[in-house]
């Protein structure tokens, strides 16, 4: 091992075995015999190190006219943390749209170092299981020997602070807009004077208008650290035209500079202080929206876990203190497709793509199974005595717990997202996550499958029958004791359909159903219980709540709050939002 | 004769019983009675269990190394089973029935109020290792835990270097979040950042700022609104988000903020709370490049800590009893700082010559020093240590790659209105 640590203030290598990352480290200077011997022996090694790779440079450099960007950045990923600002110069001479693709690999950890013969090469890794040769863009051929000997190498922080200019810049050219206008609105942030040519060239050419109003914004917020008087007055009154909000920042900024030389009554500090009106009323609106998008996306997250419990609860009757458990499963099952899915095909391949669409079915079926198994050799005793059936749930869902950690440990388990359930839906200013948009879309479905089933079909009708009285339907030769089973099946299958996509968003661990029990019965009863239209307008109620107070309270206060407007609610309409008149519910 | 048998059998019983008794008092001379009060169930238990694993390896280690003045460690147990009362109850019976010589344990900083006036009743000695909110000094209990001056404030001081200058407080709605991130408020304020650069709302009884920063429950699930609020607080650049969230609260935030659009670049996310330990239950592909501060990494290079994680897994692979998890284990700062703990206990009996508590605590006030796996650790006069800082950013494979280490920061738990 050479490298240690040491070196006042200034940059040192620590080289590991089989040229892992270098990585660079600053350390204060040292007090103790051993650590200034450490010092000595570094240094000694840094600089020669620094000096072979020096000559190494010139060497090269002089050759780059005929080099392609490939083999630039070929070099950049090999060269010691010291020399790789060269290289980053180098390359912003290229405008090769191949430097974000590798770059992005490499930030992602999909770079590594390839020894053979001598010979250290670059490999990309692409889809999961192919190599492509950095330098030459070669497709190679790896076997599994070659595989376990590769060596990851990875970007330094400092090499990915002085690459995002260049990135930047590459990335107004990259054919996907949203880069675009990442990109553009990035570099007028910078403010740096040499990306005002650049970003009005780019405007020029942009044929999309949602990038070409980036690009103006972007403009316009480096022009007001680097243009003259009348550009300044003009950029500020751009901004308060386009409402942009990232100009905030810079135009208090101009505000009070103005303010301290030349007075608050210029004409450039009113037109601050309108543009910064503006933009703030614009921010107070947006929130004000956002809020309401929130609140749907937490009323959905509520529905979903909760749709079971009105159905077990609500519709049946039956105080299921298991549901929690029966969302874990739901989580659990995702979890284990997933391991599968990784298994089989391997992390990065398309098939694992799907393997959420899988989890989904397979969770509401092993859910529904293990209801099924739970009514017929528990829950059917109790159907008359809410009390026992409380406690004796309460202590099932104690026993399934228990077994979450013996099979799976006590600790949380991961489970990621497939690759198009990331990223987020950004229109009018506000931000939605996929997970959220897909659950707020799978509670839609559910409820409207759940409604159909109820309504349209055989089976529904026998159980809105048995639930509204069990002795009457049986009389009627109703399956009583089958049409119960079926029910609660259902319920729990729903129940573990909603952990399967809180999993998204969320925990999966032995303590997953117990964060949303309480929820879970405070939307059926809000929503009176056994009436399913009820719990999702209580869902939606208690999230919109939620959320519109959070801005101003805070997430405790905002939580207590809703708990307190609640029992006020409560103590108004003891019956929940439907009050239910049948004399069914009250033996 | 069934009688007869039946009676010789539990004559030989009683016998055997007598030999087992005197036995164990003859072992009971050369041996020194050690605590360790830990959660080993309840919601506590996924991270404490892990620091009852390492003190069993360190007692192990010394045993097989010729014990503490001639004795062998026997570690006694004692489940705090996350609640705090029973912690009391515990450290009581760890003092009083057992007569332990040195206690080591707690995890949350409520459990160590829970059994500070236990510890100063009985005159005994805890050694505390998980990194804390400072203002307390207790005569009778060591911090080898992280001082805020320790790891929240080289932290944000790195932040400064690097160039933020908008800084948005998140916690867990509990004392040390609170008090980490009110001593934060004044020490970004000390350093020239004017309060509205710093985010998530500051509250003030009268001109006095009481609590900086947004909380949210144990265990939140929606981070919706605050990761929307981060985002504008960030729209602008050069921001940056210091999180004091505690346990699997982490998963949700993190989801959400890789969900936003948030990057490291644009926004980095230094956490007080996640340690290696941690990430083998979180998501570590949404925390690739974010921040951690430790006085330990588990990927320093150093011989010491070669030798730690080597003979750590050694003994999980031989000598570790059943109940310890013997897959995927790593190393972490609060580990470390147990290991710490136990052989600074040595030197310091070692050094007063005896197990007395207070004799004991002379000798490490007086000084000690220990070449740990997170470098060399010494003990100051204020029961807290010096030692090392690393600040490093998270890969995917849930290890830190180390950006900068501060050698020898001094342990200073009273900074509250110590910057101005």
């Amino acid at each position: 091992m050479l490298g240690l640590w040491g070196g006042s203030h200034k940059p040192t290598l620590q080289i590991e075995k089989n040229h892992k990352p270098l990585y660079a480290l600053r350390t204060k200077p040292a007090t103790s015999l051993i650590v200034l011997f450490q010092k000595i022996v570094t240094r000694f090694c840094c600089r020669s190190l620094c000096l072979f790779s020096l000559i190494l440079l010139s060497a090269t450099l002089a050759a780059q006219e005929t080099r392609n960007a490939r083999e630039v950045l070929a070099d950049l990923i090999l060269a010691p943390p010291d020399g790789q600002a060269v290289w980053v110069e180098a390359l912003g001479n290229y405008g090769d749209p191949v430097i974000s693709e590798v770059y992005a690999a490499w930030r992602a950890g999909g770079i590594y170092a390839f020894e053979s013969d001598g010979n250290t090469r670059v490999l990309m890794q692409v889809n999961g299981d192919e190599w492509v040769a950095v330098r030459t863009g070669e497709a190679v051929q790896l076997s599994e020997a070659a595989i376990a000997k590769l060596s990851k190498i990875r970007p330094s922080r400092k090499l990915r602070k002085s690459m995002k200019d260049l990135i930047d810049t590459l990335g107004l050219k990259a054919p996907d807009p949203a880069t675009r206008i990442d990109s553009a609105i990035k570099m007028g942030r910078s403010q740096k004077s040499e990306f005002i040519e650049p970003l009005r060239k780019r405007l020029e050419a942009e044929p999309e208008e949602q990038v070409q109003a980036a690009l103006r914004e972007a403009l316009a917020i480096s022009l007001l650290a680097n243009g003259d008087d009348a550009e300044v007055l003009l950029a500020v009154t751009d901004l308060e035209e386009m409402q942009s909000i990232p100009a905030k920042d810079f135009i208090e900024k101009v505000l009070a500079t103005e303010t301290a030389g030349k007075g608050a009554t210029t004409e450039l500090a009113v037109a601050c202080q309108s543009a910064l009106k503006s933009i703030e009323s614009h921010m107070k609106t947006l929130e004000f929206y956002g809020s309401f998008f929130r609140g749907f996306s937490t009323g959905s997250v509520l529905l979903i876990v909760s749709f079971g419990l009105a159905i077990t609860f609500g519709l049946m009757g039956v105080i299921n203190m298991a549901h929690g458990e029966f969302v874990a499963i739901g989580g659990y099952v995702t979890f284990m497709v997933q391991r599968a899915f990784i298994d089989v095909w391997g992390m990065g391949s398309t098939a694992f793509e799907w393997y959420f669409i899988v989890a989904l079915p397979l969770s509401f079926l092993v859910a529904a199974l293990l209801g099924l198994l739970l009514e017929k050799s528990v829950i059917r005793f109790l159907y008359r005595r809410p009390l026992e059936s409380l406690l004796c749930t309460w202590g099932i869902s104690m026993v399934m717990q228990q077994a979450f950690r013996l099979i799976f440990g006590a600790a949380n388990v991961q489970v990621n997202n497939p690759g198009w359930l990331m990223g987020n839906l950004n229109f009018g200013g506000f931000n939605m996550s996929f997970t959220r948009l897909f659950v707020l879309l799978l509670a839609l479905v559910v409820v409207f499958l759940t409604w159909l089933l109820l309504r349209k079909t055989n089976l529904g009708l026998h159980i809105r029958a048995v639930m509204q009285n069990r002795d009457m339907a049986s009389g009627l030769g109703i399956p009583v004791a089958r049409v119960n089973s079926m029910t609660f099946a259902l319920g729990c299958g729903l129940a573990a359909l909603g952990g399967a996509a809180l999993s998204q968003i969320g925990n999966v661990g032995p303590l997953m159903g117990q964060a949303y029990i309480v929820d879970s019965f405070m939307v059926v009863v809000i929503g009176s219980v056994g009436n399913l239209l009820g719990a999702g307008l209580s869902a939606m109620g208690i999230g919109l709540v939620d959320q519109l107070l959070q801005p101003s309270l805070g997430p405790v206060m905002g939580k207590i709050t809703v708990f307190l407007v609640i029992i006020l609610f409560l103590q108004w309409r003891p019956g929940g939002i439907f009050p239910t008149r049948s004399r069914s519910l009250e033996d | 004769m069934n009688i007869l048998s039946k009676l010789i059998k539990r004559l030989t019983a009683c016998a055997t019983a007598l030999l087992l008794l005197s036995t164990t008092n003859a072992r009971a001379d050369d041996t020194v009675k050690v605590g360790i009060l830990h959660s080993l169930s309840g919601t506590m238990a996924i991270s404490e269990t892990s620091l009852r694993d390492v003190l069993l390896f360190t007692f192990d280690e010394i045993n097989a190394n010729g014990g503490v003045l001639g004795k062998m460690i026997e570690p006694v147990e004692a489940d705090g089973a996350s609640d705090w009362p029973t912690f009391a109850e515990k450290a009581e019976q760890l003092l009083a029935v057992d007569k332990t010589a040195a206690v080591f344990g707690c995890w949350t900083s409520v459990s160590r109020k829970f059994v500070l006036p236990v510890f100063e009743k009985y005159k005994g000695l805890l050694f505390y290792p998980v990194q804390y909110e400072g203002e307390e000094e207790s005569p009778n209990i060591f911090y080898t835990a992280e001082a805020v001056g320790q790891q929240a404030i080289p932290a944000v001081d790195y932040l400064l270097e690097e160039g933020y200058t908008k800084f948005y407080l998140i916690g867990t709605d509990y004392v040390y979040p609170q008090t980490t991130n009110i001593v934060l408020f004044e020490y970004l304020l000390s350093k020239g950042i004017p309060v509205e650069n710093i985010g998530g709302g500051i509250r003030y009884e009268g001109d006095v700022a009481v609590s900086a920063g947004n909380y949210t429950p144990f265990g939140h699930t929606d981070f919706q609104q605050i990761v929307a609020e981060i985002k504008d607080f960030a729209a602008s650049g050069d921001a940056c988000v210091v999180n004091t969230i505690n346990g699997d609260a982490n998963v949700p935030f993190f989801k959400e903020i890789a969900a936003s659009g948030i990057t490291s670049e644009d926004c980095p996310i230094v956490s007080f709370s996640l340690s290696e330990d941690e990430f083998r239950s979180l998501p570590t592909k949404d925390l690739v490049g974010h921040l951690g501060c430790w006085t330990y990494f588990m990927s320093i290079d150093s011989d010491a800590n070669d030798a730690f994680k080597a003979n750590f897994q050694e003994w999980l692979a031989t000598k570790a009893p059943a109940a310890v998890q013997k897959e995927g284990r790593v190393t972490c700062s609060p580990m470390v700082l147990s290991y710490d703990g136990v052989y600074l206990w040595k030197a310091a009996v070692e050094k007063a010559g005896t197990f007395d508590p207070e004799a004991v605590i002379k000798a490490l006030e007086s000084g000690i020093s220990f070449d740990g796996p997170g470098g060399t650790v010494t003990t100051q006069k204020n029961h807290h240590l010096t030692k090392s800082v690393y600040i490093g950013e998270t890969l995917e494979d849930g290890q830190f790659d180390i950006l900068e280490v501060i050698p020898d920061v001094y342990g200073e738990p009273w900074l509250k209105g110590t910057f101005k």
